[in-house]
């Protein structure tokens, strides 16, 4: 199956690592020019670097997600330097952290407004060219209950239903909005990783809980996400895929 | 070294604290690479030459001063066979005897604390003064000989430093801050006097009390045992610094090793750190790699409104584990806000086991009231959790004393990492051989 994205323009909000840098990646193979930014200038050098390999170009530069202008500023940059945006992938997130009130900011500037202003950015982009493709990343922690009551998972919930709204009233000009879910996810340097190397107790828990007895890769979640951002998801708009190994016990009808 | 990344931990430079800590690393001696004999661990033969050439001559941490404030206030602590008495005089100096009773050998009192006008042996009432002489012995008259020469229990050399009393069962024993040194310099701008007790355990563990001191003489294990920690502080970046006999090390905290990746959340031992600082995790913009600047810095800054007085440590030790071991059986691991040290007393027959004391200390806050001491809980291996750390080494230890015992183990393999170790059986051959090591001496 052809996905169609050889030649498109893809802009992905922190992609230096994880699921961002495996989406990153995946396009860069199947022919995407990227955008790509993380918080430190050194990781975006070396992800450039490390994305070119596939012979697309690739650009990229730091930017702190919270500061709204400085943001706004990148992404008005990454268009301009794309010369265009056909996909729009936005992955930043504050992360999860419970007992200080800081944590609902820190989620709202990071989680929800990250996504916003992306979207923002680029729909007149996208509706002027007549399409585009938008996957908004929420999590298995917002459709069952997770890791005590925390912002993270609370704040990832509008996006689902956000998407939804996007995907409607923006389909008639040809861009498509989809949410992809993921469940828990390790790579070296994420959160699980930490959590198999402090919390032992805690991480086999995890996995006795999921059907294969491991953890999903970033490329797991990539090739979904791919998948829905290219034109081979022609018809798929407003839909919400769970990509968790069957981890989450509800039945989704 | 087997590492992931290479992490370049900014420390302090010597000259800009010379009044503090001394922090320059010391030239490593060439200590050779000989196997170190697994004899010494089980060997009945080595024990007690150790007790004939250490502890009846070296230094002995007796117990806190804080817990001798008031005239007649006693530690009764014990080392191998030897029960002794350390007790705070009406001149508020301290003096250490034998806790035993002249009459006919019974023990004056039970290993512990306590507080008294004298010390009466349960037996016949032989009574003696916070000094070690006799005041009375009933019916006198009933002793032809008279009272016992000298109608004084031995006294043995005693003396305080550092918040804590130690003695020595050598009458000829050098003058203590001699012995010591240079442990004063070091630990002295800590102010551990300003530290209350939070617990006081004793273990007995099935191991030669060295096994223990090895094992917290070295962070090459953090790897290996406590994979957890590889997310607290930096294992690959250890400064490593031996003296005449003591040693230590200084192991960056709250920080990553580079033996793991580098997270992008924080780890949550390094979180704990933040907050009790007081510091709010949540609103920090830093790297998880610039987290143990950003603590001493704001360390620096907030400590003396938080009642604590940092101002003769430097930057390093408001967050990193300075790890002194004072010979012969002393390990402290010595932070700016408490201190977590261990005590490790050989079994008085048996080098196959040991007592593990386990004493932490906090800094009490200026203005705060100081809390209430936890009372002495004294237990066997296994029999209750010492928190998951020391769980780790616990449950490990038996099974390496086990193996000292191996037809198939000759001796220790040590490697640079455990250069303390090497160093400390070093001091030990001084002591227990001082003409050098003949042929067959283990």
């Amino acid at each position: 199956m052809d996905l169609g994205l050889s030649g498109k323009k893809a802009i992905i909000v922190g992609a230096a690592r994880g699921i961002g840098m495996a989406v990153a990646e995946t396009l860069a193979r199947e022919g995407c020019d990227l955008a790509i930014c993380a918080r430190g200038e050194d990781s975006v050098k070396d992800a450039v670097a490390d994305l070119k390999r596939y012979g697309t170009n690739v650009v990229g530069k730091a930017v702190n997600v919270k500061k709204a202008d400085e943001y706004k500023e990148w992404l008005a940059w990454a268009i301009e330097a794309l010369g265009g945006v056909d996909i729009l992938i936005p992955l930043t997130s504050s992360g999860g952290g419970m007992g200080s009130e800081k944590y609902w900011y820190n989620a709202f500037e990071v989680d929800v407004m990250g996504p916003v202003r992306a979207v923002e950015a680029v729909i007149p982009t996208m509706e002027e060219k007549g399409g585009g493709s938008i996957v908004l990343i929420a999590t298995t922690s917002v459709v069952e209950a997770m890791g005590g009551p925390q912002a993270y998972n609370a704040m990832k919930a509008p996006l689902v239903t956000w998407g939804k709204q996007l995907a409607l009233f923006h389909g008639k000009n040809g861009v498509r909005v989809n949410v992809v879910s993921p469940g828990p996810v390790e790579f070296e340097g994420g959160n699980w990783d930490m959590i198999k190397g402090t919390m032992e107790k805690f991480y086999n828990a995890q996995l006795r809980q999921q059907p294969t007895g491991r953890l999903g890769t970033p490329e797991e979640i990539a090739r979904a996400i791919v998948f829905l951002a290219s034109p081979a998801a022609s018809w798929v708009n407003g839909s919400h895929l769970v990509v968790d190994g069957g981890f989450t016990n509800r039945t989704h009808f | 070294m087997d590492v992931k990344r290479k992490v370049d931990i900014i420390r302090v430079n010597p000259q800009d604290w010379p009044n503090g800590t001394p922090t320059w690393k010391e030239e490593d001696p060439d200590l050779g690479y000989d196997l170190i004999p697994a004899d010494r661990y089980t060997s009945e033969a080595f024990a007690k030459l150790e007790w004939e050439r250490i502890w009846t001559k070296v230094w002995l941490l007796g117990g806190r001063s804080d817990d001798i404030k008031e005239p007649g206030d006693y530690i009764c602590t014990e080392i191998g066979k030897e029960s002794v008495l350390i007790v705070r005089q009406h001149d508020m100096s301290v003096r250490a005897f034998y806790n035993v009773c002249l009459h006919r050998g019974n023990k004056l009192r039970p290993e512990g604390l306590g507080n008294a006008e004298n010390f009466r042996c349960m037996y016949h009432h032989w009574t003696y003064g916070l000094d070690g002489e006799i005041q009375r012995i009933p019916d006198l008259d009933t002793f032809p000989q008279g009272c016992p020469p000298g109608a004084k229990i031995p006294s043995l050399p005693c003396a305080e430093w550092g918040s804590f009393v130690w003695f020595s069962l050598n009458p000829d024993v050098e003058p203590l801050e001699r012995f010591l040194d240079p442990m004063p310099k070091h630990l002295d701008p800590y102010h551990l006097e300003r530290m209350a007790w939070v617990r006081d355990i004793t273990v007995e563990w099935d191991c030669n009390w060295k096994a223990s001191v090895d094992a917290f003489s070295e962070v090459y294990h953090v790897q290996g045992i406590h994979p957890q920690l590889q997310w607290y502080l930096d294992d690959t970046n250890a400064q490593i610094d031996v003296y005449e006999r003591h040693s230590r090390y200084l192991v960056p905290f709250a920080t990553v090793s580079g033996r793991v990746a580098l997270p992008s959340a924080i780890p949550p031992a390094i979180y704990e750190i933040m907050v009790k600082a007081g510091m709010d995790p949540a609103e920090y913009e830093g790297r998880v790699s610039d987290i143990r600047r950003d603590v001493q810095l704001f360390k620096r800054a907030h400590g003396a409104e938080q009642g604590k007085d940092y101002s003769e440590l430097n930057d390093d030790q408001l967050t990193d584990d300075y790890h002194y071991s004072i010979f012969p059986n002393v390990s402290m691991n010595v932070h700016a806000d408490d201190v977590m040290m261990f005590r490790q007393r050989p079994h008085p027959t048996d080098p196959n086991k040991m007592f593990y004391d386990i004493w932490m200390i906090e800094l009490v806050p200026e203005g705060e009231e100081w809390p209430e001491r936890p009372k002495h809980k004294r237990f066997k291996h296994g029999d209750r959790t010492i928190g998951q750390v020391l769980d780790q080494d616990a449950f490990n230890l038996p099974t390496v004393q086990k193996g000292m015992q191996s037809a198939g183990f000759k001796g220790l393999w040590v490697g640079d990492q455990e250069l303390r170790i090497r160093h400390f059986h070093k001091v030990i051959d001084d002591y227990v051989y001082p003409d050098g090591k003949a042929a067959n001496d283990i």
